[in-house]
């Protein structure tokens, strides 16, 4: 081995700034660890913290009433239901818009970029809890808001599928003679539609949870009940709703799955 | 058309009408359904006339935001304390979920470890994290902490699904080679597996931190720290101007780790793709991340 | 369509019947990174002419059939049909002019997921109003029109089959269907046989020669396979690095004149060969 022959290499140091890096993302680790009052011990207290006894035994029978559970979910379901259907509706156009394949001109995608990164940026429950307080408690508050998160969230899966669209059909209908809407309309919708209605059927998915969360805002749904259950210290009630709520969020989305399986 | 001696053709076919049913169902299932959520929500045309009016009304007395006053109150500081709770919350995720994967990925685990992590994960991603957060600040008290742990145990569950995935997608070559030399399966994890996914999980883990980031905002209107208390409590004094200032910073320290973010994991699939051999299936990971980019929870 | 302007405004002759010439004058056309793509290119085709170009890859054929339709910007020189002037002109003027040129591609640009039928119809967005594209609603006539035009290159029996279900030849079938349906003056076809096996490549030299032939369309035909523009072409137009380095009759091509346009002598990969020649 050795022998002479080819020089063995020298092992490759780490360049300076790797290091600098990660050692910079340590420091700030163990900066925002303190920042954030890091305290593992209470991880152990929460284990065997006494409290855990306000969550059992379920009250079966408060749960499964109509009034308390069942009727606020179906408020649930038909806040997410709108919001999907206006936010994905909405999200068509301006994915469109925002996609460099498939903009009419240059402003239009600017502002409309600019625009929806702004939304996006938005926290979807400061959206609702802004709602709520300019059009009142309840679902309404609830219906926009969500439509907004669903707008948001489609527009970025929807327009990095247009990105990458095949732009050989719409250069041919552009080579007809058609104006930039027709063209768009016959030469790459119908290539991207099957993965809208994945995104649109996922989304659906994404909103029934969240409306479940936009409650506690007091923008309707059965986080309504979880709110008022939580002032009330009835954790054995929120447990109970969450048992219902979780299976039938798992059925919804295992339909949901298997119709976007057949789609795309 | 000019009359031309047109060759013998095969008969026209008849349209199909499989198709127009079908899109007609859609339609009709969406109008019913639409029809019923209105009712149902007691949405009235006239509310719907008069929101965007209310909205606008209270949008306008955002403009302009007291940025001078925020200041002052250290709204910057609050928002920071939210992307230091989505730091560490992130981190708690991705150390827990990591090891975890690797017990539910189909191609490096039994069907008995299997079946219960992944339905763990499930149920994970199932609880947001503001009801993790509710059922933790009684016991925790209020305070960032509880922010971190209920951002930290929900980021197990969906950074473990997308881990498991990325695992369950890889080349299997390298593990072979740990196997056929004798190496025990943590080997064959450490070294066959776990430099293929790392690029892909990294990204995974700063796309999860820019998401986070928008959570924790969220946990403070319920106290579990950072900015959204201050939100509620401006807008509970309806003070407007300030309310304003404090999405402005949010949106702005939103976007920069946004950018920020999204430069650096473009610079670690690209460094991946570089030095990859060729059989790693860059498409299919790049699909995923495709697939998944986008995806709140 | 009343209110439209028409495509071509030089005055008619006595029969009322636009006198058909394409006319480059001095063209160049340089891209956005710097290539020069055409230097000074001077070529007149008369009406219901069948010519060939020729030349290497990146010779310019592309961007001389893309620049006659205003696809690519021209930087300098004049291009007019029929008294249109192309360079420069206006995005509606383009779009008249666009309507009465149809034009075939290498890799057919189909819309994959949808029929055949919608496909062909798409030929029709020059003439129809916005909205009915838009949302559909053809009308009858223009329905008419892409089912003769699938009659025509025989492949009316898949008007409603999705277009990706179609072989390659069949594909491009349905885009000279699209490209007829427009009623053109002028039909354009860039490499329109390249992905296609020898077979099915003569079957559609021969379509685009009948329909020449038959309907006295303008027929300006790009082509790397000299066998082919042989067997095909009547009048050939040599390509090479941007200029024009032959025009004339087939017939008088020779070894000489393939050395001047492509720069090397003949090789198997200029030929698209037979079908027992394909290894």
């Amino acid at each position: 081995m050795s022998d002479g022959g080819t020089a063995r290499p020298v092992r490759p140091r780490p360049r300076l700034r790797t290091l600098g890096i990660a050692g910079g993302l340590v420091a700030f680790t163990l900066f925002a660890a303190n920042e954030v009052h890091f305290d593992a011990s209470t991880v152990w207290e929460v284990w065997t913290n006494p409290l855990w006894e306000m969550f059992w035994p379920i009250p079966w029978d408060w749960v499964l009433d109509r009034s308390n559970v069942l009727d606020p979910l179906v408020e649930t379901f038909q806040i997410a239901i709108l919001a999907t259907i206006i936010g994905c509706g909405l999200a068509l156009p301006i994915s469109f818009a925002m996609s460099r394949l498939t903009t009419p001109n240059r402003p239009t995608y600017l502002v409309s970029r600019a625009v929806m990164n702004v939304v996006r940026a938005v926290p979807d429950l400061f959206w609702a809890k802004l709602l709520v307080t300019a059009v009142g408690i309840g679902a309404f508050a609830g219906t926009w808001a969500l439509s907004i998160f669903s707008l948001a969230v489609m527009v970025k899966l929807f327009s990095e599928t247009i990105d990458n669209a095949d732009p050989r059909p719409l250069e041919a209908a552009r080579a007809t003679g058609s104006r930039h809407l027709p063209a768009v309309r016959t030469g790459v919708l119908p290539t991207v539609l099957p993965e809208y209605v994945a995104y649109a059927l996922y989304v659906f998915e994404l909103n029934i949870r969240a409306s479940i969360v936009l409650g506690l805002v007091g923008a309707g749904g059965i986080g309504r009940v979880l709110e008022a259950q939580r002032q009330f210290f009835r954790f054995d009630r929120i447990l109970g709703m969450l048992c219902i709520v979780f299976v039938v969020v798992f059925v919804i989305e295992q339909v949901s799955v298997a119709l976007r399986k057949r789609l795309v | 058309m000019t009359a031309t001696h047109a060759p013998p053709t095969a008969p026209r076919p008849a349209p199909p009408t499989g198709v127009k049913r079908r899109r007609a169902l859609l339609a009709l299932l969406l109008i019913v359904g639409a029809v019923w959520s209105l009712t149902g929500l007691d949405i009235t045309l006239d509310r719907v006339l008069g929101a965007p009016g209310d909205a606008w009304d209270i949008f306008k007395r955002l403009w302009p935001p007291a940025m001078g006053e925020a200041l002052d109150r250290g709204v910057v500081g609050k928002v920071f304390e939210s992307v230091y709770i989505a730091w560490i919350g992130t981190i708690i995720g991705a150390v827990l979920s990591l090891p975890l994967a690797f017990l539910a990925a189909t191609n490096v685990a039994p069907r008995w470890i299997r079946i219960p992590v992944r339905q763990l994960f499930n149920a994970i991603r199932a609880v947001p994290e503001l009801i993790v957060a509710v059922i933790f600040i009684p016991i925790t008290g209020l305070g960032p902490w509880a922010g971190t742990l209920a951002i930290g145990l929900h980021s197990v569950g969906t950074l473990g699904k997308w881990a498991t995935e990325t695992i369950e997608g890889i080349d299997t070559g390298p593990l072979e080679a740990v196997e056929a030399t004798g190496g025990r399966w943590v080997s064959g994890m450490r070294w066959g597996v776990l430099p293929q996914i790392m690029p892909i999980v990294a990204s995974f883990w700063l796309f999860r931190f820019e998401i986070n980031v928008r959570a924790s905002a969220v946990l403070g209107m319920i106290g579990a720290g950072g900015v959204g208390a201050e939100l509620v409590s401006q807008l509970r004094f309806r003070n407007f101007t300030a309310v304003g200032a404090v999405l402005g910073i949010t949106v702005l320290v939103v976007l920069t780790i946004d950018s920020l973010s999204a430069a650096v994991r473009r610079r670690i699939i690209a460094g991946a793709a570089r030095t990859s051999g060729p059989d790693v299936d860059g498409d299919r990971n790049a699909e995923a991340l495709a697939d998944l980019t986008g995806f709140r929870r | 369509m009343s209110w439209r302007l028409p495509a071509f405004t030089s005055t008619p002759t006595p029969d009322n019947y636009p006198v058909r010439v394409i006319r480059f004058e001095d063209v160049s056309v340089t891209y956005r990174g710097g290539v020069q793509a055409l230097r000074g290119l001077d070529l007149t085709i008369e009406d219901g002419e069948f010519v060939v170009i020729v030349g290497l890859s990146g010779a310019g054929k592309s961007t001389l059939l893309r620049a006659l339709n205003g696809l690519v910007p021209a930087t300098s020189g004049s291009i007019t049909v029929d008294g249109t002037e192309v360079v420069g002109a206006s995005a509606a003027e383009l779009r008249a002019i666009r309507s009465r040129i149809g034009m075939i591609f290498q890799t057919f640009n189909l819309v994959n997921r949808t029929s055949v039928l919608n496909n062909v119809l798409m030929g029709r967005l020059g003439s129809v109003p916005a909205w009915r594209s838009t949302f559909g609603l053809w009308p009858a006539d223009d329905r008419e029109r892409a089912m003769q035009a699938l009659e025509r290159v025989g492949i009316v029996e898949k008007a409603y089959v999705r277009a990706s279900n179609l072989s390659g030849g069949q594909q491009q079938r349905v885009g000279i269907a699209r490209a007829l349906v427009q009623e053109p003056s002028v039909m354009l076809a860039d490499e329109p046989v390249a992905s296609l096996d020898p077979v099915t490549s003569r079957q559609v030299m021969g379509d685009l020669r009948r329909i020449n032939r038959d309907l006295g369309i303008t027929t300006i035909v790009n082509l790397h396979y000299l066998d082919l523009a042989r067997e095909f072409g009547s009048r050939l137009v040599g390509l090479r690095d941007g200029e024009l380095v032959f025009d004339g009759d087939i017939a008088d091509v020779d070894d000489d004149t393939f050395m001047e346009i492509y720069g090397r002598a003949l090789g198997d990969d200029d030929l698209v060969g037979t079908q027992d020649d394909q290894t």
